[in-house]
């Protein structure tokens, strides 16, 4: 949903754009800046998403490198998406952006290494079926 | 040509759901009829389904909550029975009937009753509170709502067309995988639960914008009343796990669907994986609902006790402590899985460590109280029967928190007392402290005093003597959902619950009568004011109900307790603040939308269960085409102009003027 339907409220203050603002009340971003910024980025995450296909089926890198070079891409695209299409940047509206990704980054983080952790404890414990039958005769 | 349905999915040989799907049509039909008689669709329509007012949402969410909780209640009522006839003897309940109606029970109470209800009181409140004129995203507010109403309809059809699960109210592998539940009951689980669950998720997204993006000039984060820092809190574990439980549901479906092993115990599947994910959403969903209530309750003690909130700072830090811990517990549900003692003892710490934050709220709230001027009346009432209530339902808490005593009472009864002592004295008690709360804000008159206080005192004495009789029966040995039982000495306390269960249906007529009574003698109990209880917060600055754009100029905050501090400046100066500069006001235009929306999904999520592809598609082609319309729409907002805004707020401030001189005369302010 776009906010051009959102914004039921009229700020009467001046619009300064170093402040936090309401969706629809901040200052316009040229479509111009918006445009490149996004050709950017496409060009970026394609070069990305090319190396990688094309490292995994070469061997102009030793060969038990290539998992890390591909791990070493895919976050270099994540944070090609986070800057160009998601706009995280370090500017002075950026804090909820950045907070919400600090937010999101934790629960993943808890989430995955708590089920990993879990579940790696789980089947430790976990007899193999056949031992079990083993015991039980 | 209709996938798996036929005549025999009518439960034309079961008497009970038969004849309840007679009533509940009969009565449907009967209402569409007056409806039509009256000739009120067309005010429906434009004042209501279609409406993107967040007080309208607000307003259709608690009404769909309640309508629900009575639907599980009576499932409540239906298995008390049942067990107290059932010891030694058949009972009326065949077990796969049996089964379904404690799942339907669980999956009501939480996903449809207590849920939209939360999710109501937010849309309400926040950008009243806040002082805005509407939340981030009004259509996309109502498409939540409308999905939630869509997971809730299909959930009541399982009841006339087919079965409902059987396998409670999260539904674990291997049990629920095909093999064993063959029929459609978990289908129309999965697509109740997860078209609502989108709903959801758009609410949360919504107030967390409103919240982050909306406040109005003044408003800092630490000038919030504690009912939206709680609102945000619940908000965020909702966008933080609402698309756990949502995948976690879907790989289900896979597998139900399409023969995939995600959750079998072959292929390489895991079925301890379903637990594991459906608890990473599950313990926060507890808290999804019970941070709200606990906002509503601080609303309450304050404004009953005549002074601003005790550590208004240790409160938010503690919701946001609440927040964070609650995703860090869950695995408190399957201490019995199997996992070593490393990692139960440290997710037996963690659960216990929630505690303390309660706990701190606990204590502000009752300092609150301390020292005020002390007001019983009904909100106050539900909120000190909740610290009581809640207290002991924390206890026995962080009694199962400790995982060797849980392996003695994991899945028995004093479990289903345990979680029942928090749910219903928190959230439950909050959800009706709010209602007696706000309903003057929202209907412009007040609820009978009376007959609340009859229904609070029969709920809470009910409550009690429903559910002590559990704690002793689990520790006696009895397990959870028990359709047979032969033992002798759990009779006497089986019976007594039943007792318990008696006094409660007294209580849910006395609140139906309650409503009766004062929509009756609704010109006597008429709030004229806009701030019939002298609260503190800025939704008491609007006239009751409020106009649809809330505030004729946006209220500017200098401080904690907004209209507190309005009301105090204008008693020391006797006088209003100057009449403002109107200027006419943007507000969104309604759109059918969300409802159209929900009603294809609605039909997609029925012909998935039932296996009919191409009506499947249809729908679900409809829904996205009604979403493109939408879009390409040129007309967003309309106008309202200045001589009308003007003459609402004269209304107002005319009321104001009154109320300032009676509480000049009164001297009720220091
Ligand atoms: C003081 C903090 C709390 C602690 C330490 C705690 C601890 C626990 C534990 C250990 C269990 C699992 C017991 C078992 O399955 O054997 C449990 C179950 C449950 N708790 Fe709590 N709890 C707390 C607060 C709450 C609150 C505030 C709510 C809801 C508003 C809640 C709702 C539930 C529910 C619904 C279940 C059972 C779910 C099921 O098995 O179907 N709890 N709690
Ligand atoms: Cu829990």
């Amino acid at each position: 949903m776009s906010n051009l339907e959102s914004d039921p409220h009229l700020y009467t203050g001046v619009l300064d754009d170093r402040e936090d603002h309401a969706p629809g009340d901040a200052p316009e971003e040229s479509a111009g800046h918006w445009v490149r910024n996004a050709n950017i980025g496409l060009g970026f995450s394609i070069v990305l998403t090319v190396a990688s296909f094309l490292l995994a089926g070469s061997n102009a890198i030793y060969a038990p490198a290539i998992p890390v070079a591909l791990i070493v891409l895919a976050i270099a695209q994540m944070g090609v998406h986070l800057v160009f299409f998601l706009h995280i940047t370090t500017g002075p509206d950026n804090t909820n952006n950045i907070l919400a990704l600090a937010f999101g980054t934790l629960v993943v983080f808890l989430i995955v290494v708590g089920s990993i952790w879990i579940m790696a404890n789980l089947s430790d414990n976990m007899m193999p079926t056949g031992q079990l039958m083993q015991m039980q005769r | 040509m209709l996938g798996k349905l036929d005549l025999s999915a009518i439960p034309l040989s079961q008497p009970i759901p038969l004849i309840t799907s007679f009533v509940v049509i009969l009565i449907a039909v009967a209402v569409l009829i007056l409806i039509t008689a009256k000739g009120w669709w067309p005010y429906l329509w434009h004042e209501w389904i279609t409406s993107v007012d967040h007080k309208r949402i607000g307003v259709m969410y608690c009404l769909l909550g309640v309508v629900m909780l009575i639907r599980g209640f009576a499932d409540a009522i239906m298995m008390r029975t049942h067990q107290a006839l059932a010891i030694d003897a058949p009972g009326y309940l065949p077990p796969e009937h049996y089964d379904q109606v404690f799942t339907a029970h669980g999956t009501i109470m939480i996903l449809f009753g207590a849920m939209p209800l939360v999710l109501g009181f937010m849309n309400f409140l926040v950008p009243l509170q806040l002082g805005v004129r509407d939340v981030a995203f009004p259509t996309f507010n109502s498409v939540g709502f409308w999905l939630t109403a869509s997971g809730a309809l299909l959930v009541n059809v399982s009841l006339f067309v087919g079965e409902f699960a059987r396998t409670g109210w999260l539904p674990y592998p291997p049990l629920s995988e095909t093999t064993y539940t063959p029929g459609v009951g978990v289908d129309y689980y999965l697509w109740a639960v997860q078209i609502s669950g989108v709903g959801t998720l758009i609410t949360g997204i919504n107030i967390v914008t409103t919240v982050l993006k909306m406040r109005c000039p003044g408003m800092s984060f630490l000038r919030m009343p504690v009912f939206c820092w709680t609102a945000l809190a619940s908000c965020m574990l909702i966008v933080a796990t609402f698309p756990i439980l949502s995948a976690t549901l879907a790989m289900l479906t896979l597998d139900r669907y399409l023969g995939w092993h995600y959750f079998t115990n072959t292929a390489g599947g895991n079925p301890m994986m379903f637990v594991n994910l459906v608890w990473a959403w599950g313990h926060p969903e507890v808290y999804i609902l019970v941070l709200p209530a606990f906002g509503i309750f601080s609303e309450i003690f304050s404004t009953f006790s005549g002074k601003p909130l005790f550590g208004y700072r240790s409160m938010v830090a503690a919701t946001l402590f609440i927040c964070i811990v609650s995703m860090m517990v869950w695995l408190h549900h399957f201490f019995t899985m199997g996992a070593g003692p490393a990692v139960n003892t440290f997710f037996g710490i963690s659960s216990s460590i929630i505690a303390v934050g309660t706990g701190v709220k606990i204590y502000n709230w009752i300092f609150t109280m301390y020292g005020g001027r002390v007001r019983f009346e009904v909100p106050m009432l539900w909120s000190m029967g909740f610290i009581f209530t809640f207290i002991i339902g924390g206890l026995t808490g962080v009694l199962l928190a400790i995982p060797p005593a849980d392996f003695v009472t994991h899945n028995s009864m004093f479990l289903v007392a345990h979680f029942h002592n928090v749910i219903i004295g928190g959230v439950v008690f909050g959800i009706f402290a709010g209602l007696e709360f706000w309903f003057p804000k929202a209907f412009g008159f007040r609820l009978h005093e009376g007959w609340g206080k009859v229904a609070f005192w029969f709920a809470f004495i009910g409550f009690w003597v429903t559910f002590t009789p559990l704690y002793v029966l689990g520790l006696l040995g009895m397990t959870r959902r028990l359709q047979h039982i032969n033992i002798e000495a759990w009779r006497p306390w089986l019976y007594i619950s039943v007792i318990g269960v008696g006094i409660l249906i007294l209580g849910v007529i006395s609140q139906v009568m309650q409503l009766v009574v004062s929509i009756r003698d609704r010109e006597t109990l008429r709030d004229v004011t806009g701030d019939p209880w002298d609260g503190r917060s800025l939704e008491w600055a609007t006239p009751s109900p409020p106009p649809f754009f809330n505030f004729a100029v946006m209220p500017n905050v200098e401080g904690e307790e907004a209209y507190w501090g309005i009301k105090l400046r204008a008693v020391e100066t006797q006088q209003l603040s100057p009449e403002p500069k109107y200027e006419p006001i943007h507000m969104p235009v309604n759109s059918p939308v969300g409802f159209f929306t929900a009603f294809f999904t609605t039909v997609f999520g029925f012909a998935m269960v039932w296996y009919i592809w191409w009506l499947a598609s249809v729908a679900l082609v409809a829904a996205f085409v009604g979403f493109v319309v939408f879009a390409w729409r040129d007309i967003h907002e309309f106008e309202v102009p200045i001589e009308q805004v003007a003459s609402v707020d004269r209304a107002r401030r005319a009321a104001r003027e009154a109320l300032l001189e009676k509480l000049t005369r009164q001297e009720v302010l220091p």
